[in-house]
């Protein structure tokens, strides 16, 4: 299999990847902006997520609460990707060498997946306990592992910016 | 027992900053040695200007006459701007001095502190959580 290094290599040298990775407010300004639309997308999802543990909120059916979070869920998901996906382009040999990265990608995925294993399935069979305090067995079970599996992944991403093992 | 809700809530709160207060200083201490400052003078072979932290590359002539390679961490280019160094200060092959602490595992590592030119202009290049020695007063 061919190494992706020299792709990588590639990116890195660009004139627009290394003018971001050299400047003085540009890189600052997108880690803030990647930092906040994590916030807002996390708080948000934390929001349902413990609506549907039954933590919280629990006077309100679940469909009322999700359908107004949702939309800001997606803004926040949105701002938080591109700019993610920014950061690994304007310094990417960094990233592909730090384990923290991977394990943050695998969280992601497995996270991304409860959710739309919930949303694609769960989520449409909510009329029938909708405004019950304590919701289906998987449907909080969805929730318990949203709330675990997308702490891991922030945390696995603040921890990129130490390199123990490199 | 209101009082006693708001002496728990300051008392938590007083424990997180001291955790706070440990933990800004871990990333410096797990990487870097605090009680081996080193003072490198040398010819620069190389500086990333980059964020999060730049890097100066630099060689130093051992007492023996061999020559060491040096990685010196410093700060990023916000901060150094606002110190008033600029990326085109330094040039390949330069001579300069570099005040700061030796890595922990790698001996050819340092956390640089102060920045010498030849020109005798002296900046901080070192970044939050490293020790109090007062580099960048």
């Amino acid at each position: 299999m061919p190494s992706i290094v020299p792709a990588l290599e590639w990116l890195e040298g660009l004139a627009w990847t290394t003018a971001i990775r050299e400047s003085a407010w540009g890189y600052p300004i997108l880690e803030t902006a990647h930092v906040a639309g994590i916030v807002a997308f996390a708080g948000l999802v934390i929001m349902m997520d413990l609506r549907l543990v039954g933590l919280a909120f629990t006077y309100a059916p679940m469909t009322h609460i999700q359908r107004r979070l949702f939309p800001w869920q997606m803004v926040g998901l949105a701002a938080s990707t591109a700019t993610g996906l920014l950061l690994c382009c304007i310094d990417p040999l960094r990233y592909y060498r730090n384990v923290f990265f991977w394990v943050k990608l695998v969280l992601f995925t497995l996270a991304g997946l409860n959710a739309l294993a919930f949303h694609l399935k769960t989520y449409r069979m909510a009329e029938r306990w909708d405004e019950d305090p304590h919701v289906a067995a998987t449907a909080r079970r969805a929730g318990a592992v949203s709330l675990v599996l997308w702490s891991a992944t922030i945390i696995s991403g603040r921890l990129i910016a130490y390199n123990w093992f490199g | 027992m209101m009082k006693m809700k708001i002496t728990l809530v300051l008392l938590a709160a007083g424990a997180l900053c001291a955790v706070q207060q440990a933990q800004a200083h871990h990333a410096f201490a797990a990487e870097y040695d605090v009680a081996k400052p080193v003072t490198l003078s040398g010819t620069l072979t190389r500086m990333e200007w980059v964020n999060p932290h730049g890097w100066i590359y630099m060689d130093t002539k051992e007492p023996d006459g061999t020559v060491k390679h040096w990685t010196v961490e410093t700060s990023g280019p916000s901060q150094m701007s606002r110190r008033g160094l600029k990326k085109t200060d330094f040039v390949d092959g330069m001579s300069l001095q570099v005040k700061g602490y030796q890595g922990i595992k790698d001996q050819s590592l340092a956390n640089g502190r102060t920045l010498v030119l030849t020109d005798g202009r002296s900046f901080y290049i070192g970044s939050v959580g490293g020790p109090n020695d007062g580099a960048d007063k």
